[in-house]
C-alpha cells in the first residue's frame, strides 16, 4: 500500500473515532450548526411547495371557469366565482376556528407549527417543523394534533425542530386502555409502510381482557407525555409467553398532517 | 487538480441541500431518490483514494448531522427498555465502504466504461441501505426483514442509479473545465498500459464527441 493511502486511512479512522466519541451535547451542537445553514432552504422549499400547490389549484379552478364562461352568461360566472371564493374563505375560517378552539380548550400552553419536511431519513419516521429553540421549544416536548398524539420533539434547532413520530419504533409512550386497568408501552413498528402503519402496545398483563375498538390513551407516567391524550384504538391482541401484545391503529392520520401543536407546559 | 476537488465538495453540498426536497414515495414502498449518496458515489470513482476518503468523511458527517436521533428519555422505571439508535458517525464508515467499492472498478472507469460505474453505484447503494437496516436490527434486536424492506432498498437504489449518468456528465464537464485527469497508479503496471487513461476518454465516449 502506498504511504499516502495508509496515512489517509489512519486519518480517516481518527476522524471516525472523533465522531463516535462525541457526547450527546456535542452531537446536538453539530446538528444545531448544520440546521442553522439548512433551515432557510427548508423553509423556502416548504413555502415554494405551498405556492405550487396553490398555483395548481388556481389553474384547475381557472380552467373550470373557462369552460363555464363558454356556456353561461358572464354575470352568472362572476357570481359563481364569488360564491366559490366565499366558500374557500368560509372553509379557511372553519379551519382556523377549529385550530383556535383547539388551542383555547387545551389546558396546556401550545405552540402551533407547520410541517416543512417529511421523513428525511430512510428508516426513521420523522418530520421537521418550523419552530425551534427561538420559540422556546425543548427536546422531548409532546407534539399533538386535534386527533391525538403525533410524537415528540427529538432535536430542537434554532428555527426548526425534528419531531419523531409515534409510528417510529424509537418513540415509546406509556399507554393505558380506557375502561381497563391495563397499562403498557406503545411504540411504532420497524419497517412499516405508509397508511398501514400500526402501533404495538406491549407489556400488557397475560390475563388482559381487551376488546377491539377500545381507546388507548397516555397514562401521564414516565415524565414525557401528559395523561389522557388519545393514541389510537385497539385492532387485535396476541397472547405471548409472558405478556399480551395489542396492535393499535393510530388516532392521527400522519399522511394528512400539515400543522401540529407542541405542548410547552401547563397554563 | 485542487480546483476539481473543491468543486466536488461544493457539488456534494448542493446535493445535500437538494436532497431535502426529495421525500419518500409511499406508493413505491417508501422508496426515495438518494441524490446525495449518488453524487458521492460518482465523485468517488473520479478521485484518488485519499480524496475519496475525505469526500466520504464529509458526506457521512453531513448525513449524520441531518438524521441522527436523540438519545431516549423519560423515567427509566417506566421506559425500562429504551430503543437504541445508530450513533453519530456510523454513516462516515458506510460512505467509506461505498467509496472503496466504487474505487474497485476505477480502472474500468478510466478506460471509458462509465456504465459499469453507474450500475455499481446502484449496487453500492443497495449494500449501504442493507447494512444500515441490519445495523438497526442488530442494535434494536428482533430481526425483521420483510419483502417491503427489500422492495424499498431495491427501488431506492434503482431510482437513484438512474441519476448516475447525469451526474457523470456533470463531472466530465467539471473535469474539462478544471483540466483534471484521473491518474491511477495502483494496478497500472500489471494490467494497464503505461500511458494510463484519462477522464476525457470517458467524457468523450459519453458525450460522443471526437477526441482532439
Amino acid at each position: 500500500m502506498k504511504p499516502l493511502n495508509l496515512i489517509a486511512i489512519l486519518l480517516f479512522l481518527a476522524g471516525v473515532i472523533w465522531a463516535f466519541t462525541r457526547s450527546e451535547q456535542g452531537v446536538r451542537d453539530i446538528q444545531r450548526s448544520y440546521y442553522a445553514v439548512i433551515d432557510p432552504f427548508l423553509k423556502n422549499g416548504s413555502s415554494l411547495k405551498q405556492e405550487v400547490r396553490e398555483f395548481r389549484n388556481e389553474l384547475e379552478h381557472s380552467s373550470t371557469l373557462q369552460a363555464k364562461l363558454t356556456s353561461a352568461e358572464a354575470q352568472l360566472v362572476q357570481l359563481r366565482t364569488e360564491v366559490s371564493h366565499l366558500r374557500k374563505l368560509e372553509q379557511e375560517n372553519i379551519d382556523l376556528r377549529a385550530a383556535l378552539h383547539f388551542k383555547e380548550r387545551s389546558p396546556f400552553r401550545v405552540i402551533a407549527a407547520n410541517i416543512i419536511r417529511r421523513k428525511p431519513a430512510t428508516w426513521w419516521e420523522t418530520v421537521t417543523i418550523d419552530r425551534g429553540l427561538q420559540d422556546q421549544l425543548k427536546d422531548h416536548l409532546p407534539v399533538i394534533a386535534a386527533e391525538g398524539l403525533v410524537g415528540k420533539v427529538d432535536r430542537p434547532h434554532d428555527e426548526s425542530s425534528t419531531v419523531i413520530l409515534l409510528t417510529d419504533e424509537k418513540c415509546q409512550v406509556s399507554a393505558k386502555i380506557q375502561g381497563t386497568q391495563e397499562v403498557g408501552i406503545l411504540s411504532g413498528q420497524r419497517a412499516q409502510q405508509g397508511q398501514e402503519s400500526m402501533l404495538l402496545l406491549r407489556y400488557l398483563s397475560k390475563e388482559a381482557k381487551i376488546r377491539p375498538g377500545a381507546s388507548v390513551v397516555t397514562t401521564g407516567r414516565g415524565g414525557l407525555f401528559p395523561a389522557n391524550i388519545k393514541l389510537g384504538t385497539i385492532v387485535s391482541t396476541e397472547l405471548g409467553a409472558f405478556d399480551t401484545e395489542a396492535l393499535v391503529k393510530p388516532a392521527v392520520d400522519f399522511a394528512a398532517l400539515d400543522s401540529v401543536f407542541v405542548l410547552t407546559g401547563h397554563k | 487538480m485542487i480546483r476539481y476537488h473543491i468543486s466536488l465538495f461544493i457539488l456534494l453540498s448542493i446535493a445535500c441541500i437538494t436532497q431535502q426536497y426529495f421525500s419518500s414515495m409511499e406508493t413505491l414502498f417508501n422508496a426515495r431518490v438518494l441524490l446525495f449518496h449518488t453524487v458521492f458515489l460518482c465523485c468517488a470513482v473520479t478521485v484518488k483514494f485519499p480524496a475519496m476518503l475525505l469526500l466520504a468523511y464529509f458526506g457521512g458527517f453531513l448525513w449524520d448531522a441531518d438524521n441522527t436521533l436523540a438519545a431516549a428519555a423519560g423515567d427509566p422505571s417506566i421506559y425500562h427498555s429504551p430503543t437504541g439508535s445508530l450513533h453519530f458517525g456510523y454513516s462516515i464508515i458506510l460512505f467509506g465502504i461505498m467509496g472503496v467499492i466504487m474505487q474497485g472498478i476505477q480502472p474500468l472507469f478510466r478506460k471509458g466504461v462509465w456504465q459499469i460505474s453507474a450500475i455499481l453505484s446502484g449496487v453500492s447503494l443497495s449494500i449501504y441501505l442493507l447494512i444500515e437496516f441490519l445495523l438497526i436490527n442488530f442494535i434494536r434486536g428482533d430481526f425483521t426483514f420483510t419483502h417491503q424492506v427489500a422492495y424499498q432498498i431495491g427501488l431506492t437504489s434503482l431510482i437513484s442509479m438512474g441519476l448516475a449518468p447525469v451526474i457523470f456528465i456533470l463531472l466530465f464537464k467539471l473535469s474539462n473545465i478544471f483540466d483534471y485527469t484521473i491518474r491511477y497508479d495502483g494496478l497500472k503496471r500489471r494490467y494497464f498500459n503505461q500511458e494510463g487513461y484519462s477522464i476525457e476518454t470517458a467524457a468523450h465516449k459519453l458525450l460522443k464527441k471526437p477526441k482532439g
